[in-house]
């Protein structure tokens, strides 16, 4: 167990390059695995101001050039991308002599860059699924977005391992890509907790969206079909005939408009608040105001702001669907409500706001379970027994140079 | 000596009139005295064989089998170039010399191999894309001169079969005249000259502090 395991981990996206779900994550799972004796190396794009070589938390980050000439399209400029993160990260490999345990891709935007590595190093790969073309489109319909598909099928293929964030997600990559089922590992996104227990002057802060005497009923995510705003806004005038609350919708996408339109033709614009994007201080402040968070998503492989608001002990009502099925248990840690479903939504936000006993129950179990599940620290130490496992398979095996 | 070849075309699949040539050039190699493996594209005759002329094949194909164009497809191929020039390395105890790669197909493999294991490699141009597509400069063809950019900056030698192509290379990627090789395909000498850029490639390595013996 004194081995020290040396990784390098690949990204199209690290802090302070932000574009999705993945720069946080690896963020904070090379940070604690560092922590936990990992030698751990990044391997990401190129950012204005960011410097190509540096350590962040024991973490040494490396900034390859992104590929700034022109490309046809954004598949084509990662691939080029991933031309030039193999030549950068071969140079560092050969530096140091080729000693690298693992080397751990996270989605197929760096696939073609650690499948070439893999076999010019003989290092085994390991993978994580964060999502799939497949899901995030809804089926496959286009060559370009089959060509995609196949390439993440490739990855997987080439994969020692794969990771998925939820069971559901282990299910439905090995449906779509028919990955066997000893290859694929189940090890859940985390939520820094401390970051959202925070201490400032509620009611003032409160005030800015809502009156003292409504319940506030946040809603976060982008205003896409698929995260289900909509849904809540249907089930506005339920809730509304019972309880009197305001409803504060954060986040931003094409169906800001639809969804305005909506609520002003329902009268209800005194009643529903758009923020559109907020940063983070604000949007911890209001986890930590909301009375109940709604996570009315139709389709959603994990479910981080489900997350994000157990950690800030705010009472959680979920659509019973992909990764939140996992993180809520119904009359336990939030109540779970039929998908894409307005009568069932508006039911399970009245429970909680009617039953302040019930709710005040359900945060306080949704927080310790955050704590003993979606730690950082502890996904961390998982991640690094499945390095663990996967050298120690490989020392056996023959394919080592 | 022993070198590859990288070609995305080599009998029996002809697109061009380079397929050939990458033949005769293995053969006469073979025949003096040089190891010789060409690593090439095909859809299902894929593996490493010995033909009768003494050169080792060994055929690629796709990893990812739909594509949006050219490009796309190239880029995904190259890594199964990787995977089987780094195997016939570590087959062959790391006794590799040099990789000479036919126009821009395989730079990428070229380059990630070079800055994997020091191992030099020479850019064997046959045509280039300012003249393939006339003078386009739509994204798409920006993205294949940016990879004959690379192979021009990162080869030990750019070897091209005329004057009139070394002063092309010249005008459109700014290469310095002494790193480019004229050698005039089957004229006489040909194999000499073939040999000597190899030999300078390998040289340079060595004196770079490279491994080869």
């Amino acid at each position: 167990m004194n081995y020290k395991l040396r990784v390098l981990m690949f990204s199209w996206e690290y802090p302070p390059r932000v574009v999705g779900g993945i720069s946080p994550h690896v963020y904070y799972v090379s940070k604690n695995l560092a922590k936990n004796g990992v030698e751990i190396y990044v391997v990401t794009c190129d950012f204005p101001g960011a410097p190509s070589r540096e350590v962040v938390d024991g973490v040494h980050v490396l900034r390859v050039d992104s590929y700034k000439n022109p490309a046809p399209d954004f598949a084509t400029w990662i691939y080029l991308m991933n031309m030039n993160m193999r030549k950068e990260a071969a140079e560092l490999i050969r530096n140091l002599d080729g000693e690298v345990d693992i080397l751990h891709a996270h989605d197929w935007l760096v696939a073609s860059a650690t499948i070439g590595l893999k076999h010019v190093f003989r290092i085994p790969l390991v993978a994580t699924i964060h999502s799939t073309e497949f899901g995030r489109r809804n089926g496959i319909h286009t060559d370009y977005e089959r060509m995609i598909h196949e390439t993440e099928r490739w990855l997987t293929y080439e994969a020692w391992k794969v990771v998925c964030c939820s069971n559901y997600m282990v299910s439905h990559v090995a449906w779509v890509f028919g990955v066997p089922s000893d290859k694929l590992i189940m090890i859940p996104n985390g939520v820094n907790a401390a970051d959202f227990q925070i201490n400032f002057n509620k009611e003032e802060f409160r005030r800015k969206y809502a009156l003292p005497e409504e319940k506030l009923v946040l809603f976060v995510g982008r205003l896409v079909y698929e995260k289900g705003a909509q849904v809540l806004i249907e089930a506005a005038p339920k809730i509304l005939s019972k309880v009197n609350a305001k409803f504060v919708i954060v986040g931003d996408g094409y169906m800001r408009d639809p969804l305005l339109k909506r609520v002003q033709a329902m009268g209800l614009l005194h009643k529903v608040l758009f923020t559109g994007f907020v940063d983070d201080w604000t949007l911890k402040r209001l986890y930590n105001c909301a009375d109940v968070c709604v996570v009315p998503s139709l389709y959603e492989p994990f479910g981080i702001t489900a997350l994000e608001a157990m950690a800030s002990k705010a009472p959680l009502v979920a659509s019973d669907t992909g990764g939140l099925s996992e993180i809520v248990e119904h009359d336990r840690t939030g109540v779970k409500v039929y998908v894409n479903n307005p009568d069932s939504l508006a039911w399970g936000v009245t429970r909680i706001l009617l039953n302040p006993d019930y709710a005040e129950m359900l945060k306080e179990n949704a927080y310790r379970k955050v704590l003993r599940e979606y730690d950082w620290n502890g996904i961390s130490i998982r991640l690094k027994n499945l390095y663990s496992v996967v050298r120690e398979e490989y020392q056996r095996g023959s394919w080592k140079p | 000596m022993r070198a590859i070849i990288f070609s995305w075309e080599y009998p029996p699949r002809v697109v061009g009139k380079l397929a050939h040539y990458v033949q005769r050039l293995a053969t006469k190699l073979v025949r003096r005295g040089v190891d010789v493996y060409v690593v090439t594209f095909h859809d299902y005759l894929t593996g490493c064989r010995k033909e009768q002329n003494g050169v080792i094949t060994c055929r690629v194909s796709n990893p990812v089998r739909t594509h949006i164009g050219v490009l796309t497809w190239v880029l995904t191929l190259n890594q199964e170039v990787e995977r089987v020039a780094a195997d016939t390395y570590y087959d062959s105890e790391k006794q590799i010399d040099l990789i000479d790669v036919q126009d821009w197909h395989f730079i990428p493999a070229a380059v990630t191999l070079k800055k994997a294991f020091n191992l030099p490699f020479v850019y064997s141009v046959d045509s280039l894309e300012e003249h393939r597509s006339h003078g386009a400069n739509s994204p798409f063809n920006l993205s294949i001169k940016s990879i004959e950019w690379l192979g021009t900056f990162e080869s030990h030698k750019v070897v091209v079969k005329s004057e009139w192509m070394k002063n092309e290379v010249i005008r459109l990627y700014n290469v310095p005249a002494n790193k480019i090789v004229v050698v005039e395909p089957e004229a006489e000498g040909w194999m000499d000259r073939i040999l000597e850029v190899y030999r300078d490639a390998v040289g340079s390595q060595l004196s770079a502090g490279g491994s080869q013996p």
